[in-house]
């Protein structure tokens, strides 16, 4: 392979030396050394300690014309940051040459002085012995006072890092360039308005001179001139020519050429002067620009002075300042940028080349990076695939609004393949009161509508149908409850139930017990379980069963998205819509049931391709019909809850739940022994999208650090750290119990990191709650802070939670204790290890959004795979793809027992991201699971 | 400059390099500060091309800039300084590469500068790194030899008691003459068969309908996951044109698109020289089958390599980067002093003087198999093939898995800079790290490890504590922790 001859000298049977440095004396300096950190201590983070500064800063120096190099003023402001680090020195090399080399003065054969509008010069340089290094920006500012008009000026990028300056170079220079072009503006701006007021005293004088000179005429009648009257004569001249020269100035700096913004918002209210301007009546269109410009020349204040013929330049005046050379607002806002590109480009080259190779490859990540990202990088993202979107519809995407937001994956394939089960199963949102089931319920809930009936309605219901060990999610989705709210009557969701679940029904009635819940530890010191864990509800049911039968025996109620035309759902779309090739990319299941596509008004599935192979029967709810009642809120409530945190209103109010709320009866579907029931609460208009900033993002860096430090205090003090990160990372709301509020909000925030996201908005967290929690919070938040009180509101909050406990984890902090399903996957353990030698919260932040991303990997793989989810017809064929995606899960991806259900709920709000109506809104939804919880204590 | 110094001139001397291809260099020239004059030019390197670029006068101009203000120059002994100017005025960039050296008894500072257009700044960029490691060590040899000279000339003037002016400092022109025209000629190849930014993954083995399709699964896993592991630094080579850069294209989907826009493709009928710094190039076989790899060129690229040759699927891997980097040091160090052991120019001719230096034996057999394996790209390439080709899912799960890398090293990064308070303690934990970032795979360690190198220079060094250790003695270290 190596066959040069420059090898074969080599080629000796001699050992690998030790010692190669028995070399005649070459002289150190032109040699390299051995080991390139040799020097400085050999490690990779001590060549930045070698400069006399401790950290980047800007540097604004000037080619003075009276004392040469001069620094001006450094950001940021503060000694400290530049040390001991000579500024005089460096503004020296920097400035002591002439990089533009343009020529502004007299050019010859001109007859007056020329500006030259030079475009900045970008230079690189260094001082390897001090160890500092500089991206240098040079530019011309314009002074009536100074020599040849100009004023060299640069401004430079400090660092002591080389490599940070030429990897960062495009940037740096975009960045000062648009500092450059701000400065520069404003200062013509100033420069124009100087000349204006030159203009006035040459104006002025050349009257005072003409009086003077007509004066001394009619004084005069020998028919001679005096040599003082030549004098004048000849002053006047000289102000003439002069007024004929500033006016020329003035023309050019007016005609400055409109040159392309290059994306500076900062100079976006620059108006240029342009040639056919009238000299002194701005004209703009700006009105701000009018004002500034009056400020130059339309002064009334202004008072012209007599100029006297001696000229001024001399080395005894007093150049301008940088501000006073450049218009207030633009100098302000140049330092606001240069503020900006400080920040912007401060601390290690490794972040800032991580952080950019991360953006760029979290912008081909759109079907994922909601999940776990940040917000304020999300919405980043959002907008520039706003900008980015391709105008056309690809050949390789079906025509849905949804898809042609979303630039990848470009599937071929129906977006009603894509539906969700969430969504998709058939699920009638019964507006009708002929029910006669519903009738029932309606008269105990119409009226004044409490609340707590609806939920005690809810586990009437349900404690009929549900057998040992069978597990029912119920998912929802706020489109249902706009829906729902609109009307005045109470609505309800409708869900036939197939024959499979009415036989499950039939054998499995369940013995209620008053102390429902069985409770198991793995923790050590098990200690008796507290009141507020135990089931107190007469409805509860006994969960003896094992989870592991969750699986086979889980019953999964959907209660669908709000179709606006309930037949539409149940009969054309069943019919109408073919699917296409890679319907079965997107998995349109739950866990074990049927695959049963969402109709949505836009998408029909087709009954061929057997997607859809258990269409509702209206006939069937009648008979079957199994009734969860929720309480719903109205639109209102829902518009007011987008507003901050997401649903700002609710924060700020949150006893709210308990008033106005409509009842809604929702009747649940049960396809087989493991049906989902999903609620849709959308909203239904786009406006209602959560608008405003939210407590948990745009992470900063300090959030993060915070949140990744408490979240491994968290995993090293509580053993049962696993369970809870599972609770959160498959979908089951995290409850965080306790009296103090800053102990429970710090949780919840270094809890938030492992929360999967609904969309482009703030993450399902609620912080802190006081009052009790309703179904529709469930819906909401996947984590929430509760506050337990002594007040009887606070034992209100408790008996609601006691109520719903079984659906949801429940993190004591008062008493260390956790109630939830159990966990036994190894993908938690390598997120959250409580022996991990992790140090620092920032490094720990960094390694579970690394796990996280790789989990996001696989779910996308889950979902996206196109042969796992072929459309199937019959129940072989449903069992045969059961098989097939449980085999994939557990052979491809490598998952493990509830890891499986963990990818599966992430696959879910993937196939809900992707095929929403308006990405980035994705509805929340509302999961229960009927599984068993173990009370794990410390 | 001193009475040894030959006169200025105004008509400076001149090399025209005829390429085959296009230029994107305008210009290169050698200037050095003359004490009376300042600022001379002292050669011209330019394309021969039939229109003028730009005009001698003009270059002159431009190369004089390089070293204005060098007289407060303030610079390590021996450094070797890079400045880098973007004259919007002139149109045009200027990298310069500022040294003191000694020459016809003279200490002076001298600048070699290439000079391209400004809309070639983008193109450059990703380039400037191969450029100035290259420059530099053309100076490196070059200032020893002018030291040597003046050494010289002095013995003879006080031998001979003649000054011999026509020979004095000439023989650094013909040494960086040797320098500037393979730059020239990478910048011009690099032109024409740079690997674009964004790569069609259709044109990649990633396309096929299933993995070994195209190319068999053991060698493509070996192919990546050695790519990864030496940087992302390969040479693909081969009979088939095509062949060979289905894999190139394949190899840089691994890398960032200014990593890309470093590396090469393949020419389809002749083949390209090797050139030392690229990410990923490829090189077709001879007609006889075979491909001359040169030692030293491979030696001094900044990242071991992997070689990999599509005809018989063989993947071959340099030692880490830490070992790679010390015996190119040492490599560099050895030819070094053998320049300046030389007696007469031919002793410095380029690839013979370290013939001369017996006391550096390196070890010639520098590719080995792959050792290490890994389970991060094998569980990539066992998942990607899962989901459906010709649409963007997979691209978008390799975005996927390259994330999952991009933060795994930074990671490892920061757990090594708090664990070792930014390098003060030594760091000693490595079994624990393995463990606590899940990378107790040998192979897995070492991609995100290559990773962590790339955008932390030196942090393999740092970690195995010594240097220079061998890959074995490194393996050794970590089966004992």
């Amino acid at each position: 392979m190596i066959s040069a001859p420059d090898v074969v000298a080599f080629t000796k049977e001699d050992e690998y030396e030790e010692e190669p440095y028995n070399e005649p004396a070459l002289p150190e300096e032109y040699s390299v050394p051995l080991f390139p950190f040799a020097s400085q201590g050999a490690n990779p983070w001590s060549k930045l300690s070698g400069a006399k500064f401790s950290r980047d800063f800007i540097l604004i120096s000037e080619f003075s014309e009276q004392v040469g190099p001069q620094p001006l003023l450094t950001i940021p402001n503060d000694t400290k940051v530049f040390g001991t680090f000579d500024l005089n020195y460096f503004s020296l090399r920097i400035m002591s040459v002439d990089y533009q080399a343009s020529f502004v003065g007299h050019p010859p054969g001109s007859a007056y002085p020329k500006l030259n509008f030079v475009e900045d010069s970008k230079v690189v340089l260094g001082d390897s012995k001090e160890g500092a290094f500089a991206y240098v920006h040079h530019l011309t500012l314009y002074d009536l006072e100074a020599r040849g008009f100009v004023r060299p000026f640069c401004m430079a990028y400090i660092s002591a890092d080389q490599h940070k300056i030429m990897q960062q170079f495009q940037e740096l220079s975009a960045e000062f360039s648009k500092a450059s072009e701000c400065l520069k503006t404003g200062n013509r701006k100033a420069f124009a308005g100087e000349l204006e007021k030159k203009l006035k005293d040459l104006d002025y004088t050349r009257t005072v001179l003409h009086m003077e000179t007509e004066i001394q005429k009619k004084a005069n009648d020998k028919g001679f001139y005096s040599s003082q009257a030549i004098e004048k004569a000849n002053e006047l001249a000289s102000v003439e020519k002069s007024i004929i020269e500033h006016q020329d100035l003035l023309k050019q700096i007016r005609s400055y050429p409109r040159r392309k913004s290059k994306g500076s918002d900062l100079c976006s209210r620059e108006t240029e002067y342009t040639q056919d301007r009238p000299s002194q009546a701005a004209t703009t269109s700006d009105p701000e620009e009018s004002a500034d410009t009056d400020r130059y020349t339309c002064r009334p204040a202004y008072t012209p002075k007599l100029i006297k013929a001696k000229s001024t330049k001399c080395f005894d005046k007093k150049l301008k300042t940088l501000e006073e050379l450049c218009d207030t607002d633009y100098f302000t806002q140049t330092l606001a940028q240069l503020s900006h590109i400080e920040r912007m480009f401060r601390g290690d080259l490794c972040y800032l080349l991580t952080s950019q190779i991360d953006r760029a490859l979290l912008k081909q990540q759109h079907v994922t990076n909601f999940l776990f990202e940040d917000f304020a990088e999300a919405d980043d993202r959002a907008v520039v695939r706003q900008e980015s979107a391709p105008a056309e519809p690809s050949q390789d995407r079906p025509p849905s609004r949804s898809l042609e937001k979303c630039p990848i994956p470009q599937v071929l394939i129906s977006v009603g393949s894509y539906r969700s089960s969430v969504e998709s199963v058939l699920i009638k949102m019964e507006q009708e009161l002929g029910d006669e089931e519903y009738k029932e319920v309606e008269g105990t809930e119409s009226g004044s509508f409490d609340p707590q009936d609806n939920l005690d309605c809810l586990d009437m219901d349900m404690k009929g149908s549900i057998s040992s060990g069978e597990s029912i999610e119920v998912l929802g989705t706020e489109k249902a409850t706009s829906v729902l709210s609109k009307s005045d009557s109470l609505g309800s969701l409708t869900v036939p139930l197939s024959p499979q679940v009415v036989r499950s029904k039939a054998v499995s009635h369940r013995t209620i017990s008053e102390d429902s819940i069985e409770v198991l530890s793995t923790c050590p010191s098990e200690a008796l379980i507290p009141d507020d864990f135990k089931a107190s509800y007469p409805s509860a049911i006994n969960e003896e069963e094992s989870y592991a039968d969750d699986g086979k025996g889980a019953i999964h109620f959907q209660v669908g998205t709000s179709p606006p035309e309930p037949g539409e759902a149940e009969e054309g779309s069943v019919e109408n819509t073919p699917l296409q090739t890679d319907a079965s990319c997107c998995i349109g299941k739950e866990t074990g049931g049927p695959q049963v596509p969402l109709s949505s008004p836009a998408l029909t599935l087709s009954d061929e391709e057997g997607v859809v192979s258990t269409p509702p029967q209206r006939s069937r709810q009648k008979d079957q019909g199994f009734h969860v009642d929720f309480a719903m809120e109205n639109s209102n409530l829902s518009s007011r809850d987008h507003s901050s945190e997401g649903f700002p209103a609710y924060e700020l109010d949150p006893s709210h739940l308990l008033a106005s709320q409509d009842g809604s009866k929702t009747s649940l579907d049960d396809y087989s022994d493991s049906t989902s029931c999903v609620s849709s609460v959308a909203s239904t208009s786009s406006d209602r999208m959560p608008s405003s900033a939210h407590p948990t993002g745009p992470s900063s860096e300090r959030h993060k650090k915070r949140a990744g430090q408490n979240a491994l205090k968290f995993i090293r003090q509580y053993p049962f750290a696993h369970p809870a990160i599972y609770s959160l990372l498959s979908g089951r709301t995290l409850v965080v119990l306790g009296e103090e509020e800053a102990m429970v909000r710090k949780l919840v925030t270094a809890l938030s990191i492992f929360v999967p996201n609904y969309g482009c908005c703030a993450k399902p967290v609620k912080h802190w709650v006081s009052s009790p929690l309703h179904i529709s919070d469930f819906q909401k938040w996947k984590l929430i802070g509760l506050q337990r009180a002594v007040s009887p509101a606070g034992t209100g909050a408790l008996h609601a939670l006691s109520r719903y406990s079984r659906y949801t984890s429940v993190l004591d902090l008062d008493r260390k204790t956790l109630r939830c399903p159990l966990y036994r996957g190894t993908l938690v353990p390598r997120l959250a290890d409580r022996r991990t030698h992790i140090r620092r919260g920032s490094t720990y932040y960094m390694h579970v959004q690394s796990v996280l991303a790789q989990l996001c990997a696989k779910a996308f793989l889950y979902t996206f795979c196109h042969h796992l989810h072929l459309p199937t017809r019959g129940r072989e064929a449903e069992a045969a793809a059961a098989s097939r995606q449980a085999s994939f899960l557990q052979l491809s991806l490598g998952l493990v027992n509830e890891d499986v259900k963990v990818v599966q709920y992430l696959a879910e709000l993937l196939r809900l991201h992707y095929t929403q109506e308006h990405p980035g809104a994705i509805q929340p939804t509302l999961r229960f699971d009927y599984v068993p919880s173990f009370l794990y204590k410390i | 400059m001193s009475t040894l110094c030959p006169p200025p001139s105004p008509a400076v001397a001149k090399t025209e390099i005829a390429l085959s291809g296009e230029s994107p260099l305008l210009a290169a020239t050698f200037a050095y500060w003359d004490n009376i004059l300042g600022p001379r030019v002292r050669h011209i390197w330019a394309p021969k091309t039939e229109q003028l670029l730009l005009s001698d006068g003009e270059i002159t101009f431009l190369a004089n800039h390089t070293l204005n203000g060098e007289i407060l120059r303030n610079a390590e002994s021996g450094a070797i300084d890079v400045k880098f100017f973007v004259l919007s005025e002139k149109g045009v960039i200027i990298v310069s590469l500022i040294f003191d050296g000694n020459w016809n008894g003279d200490r002076s500072t001298y600048g070699l500068s290439i000079i391209l257009p400004q809309t070639e700044l983008s193109f450059y960029l990703p380039l400037h790194r191969v450029c100035v490691d290259r420059l530099t060590h053309i100076i490196r040899k070059g200032r020893i030899w002018m030291h040597k000279e003046r050494q010289e000339n002095f013995q003879k003037i006080v031998l001979e008691g003649t000054e011999r002016m026509e020979d004095q400092g000439q023989s650094i022109i013909p040494m960086l003459t040797g320098e500037v025209i393979p730059v020239m000629e990478l910048l011009s190849s690099m032109k024409s068969h740079s690997v674009p930014e964004e790569i069609d993954i259709a044109d990649t083995v990633l396309n096929d309908d299933d993995i070994g399709d195209s190319c068999h699964e053991g060698f493509l896993l070996n192919a990546i996951s050695s790519h990864l592991q030496t940087c992302g630094c390969s040479v693909v080579v081969g009979s088939s044109a095509e062949k060979v850069n289905k894999i190139v294209r394949t190899l840089c989907l691994f890398l960032t698109p200014a990593e890309r826009k470093c590396s090469r493709l393949c020419e389809a009928e002749s083949s390209f020289k090797y050139e030392s710094g690229l990410f990923v190039q490829g090189l077709l076989k001879d007609s006889t089958g075979s491909f001359v790899l040169p030692f030293r060129q491979v030696m001094y690229a900044p990242y071991p390599t992997t070689h990999i040759d599509v005809d018989v699927n063989t993947v071959k891997q340099m030692p880490p980067c830490h070992e790679h980097i010390y015996n190119q040091r040492r490599y560099m160090r050895s030819e070094l002093a053998a320049f300046w052991r030389a007696t007469s120019e031919e002793d410095v001719a380029q690839d013979t003087v370290i013939y001369t230096d017996e006391s550096f034996t390196p070890d010639l057999n520098i590719f080995q198999d792959v050792l290490h394996r890994d389970t991060l790209v094998k569980a990539f390439l066992d998942q990607v093939f899962h989901l459906k080709p010709g649409l963007s899912l997979r691209s978008t799960f390799l975005a996927q898995f390259l994330l999952v890398l991009h933060r795994k090293a930074l990671t490892l990064i920061k757990y090594i800079e708090d664990d070792t308070q930014k390098g003060k303690k030594p760091f000693k934990s490595l079994r624990n790290l393995k463990i606590d970032l899940d990378l107790t795979a040998e192979g897995d360690l070492n991609i995100i490890m290559a990773l962590a190198e790339k955008i932390k220079p030196g942090l393999h060094s740092f970690i195995f504590g010594r240097p220079f250790y061998t890959s074995v003695q490194e393996r050794d270290v970590l089966m004992t922790f």
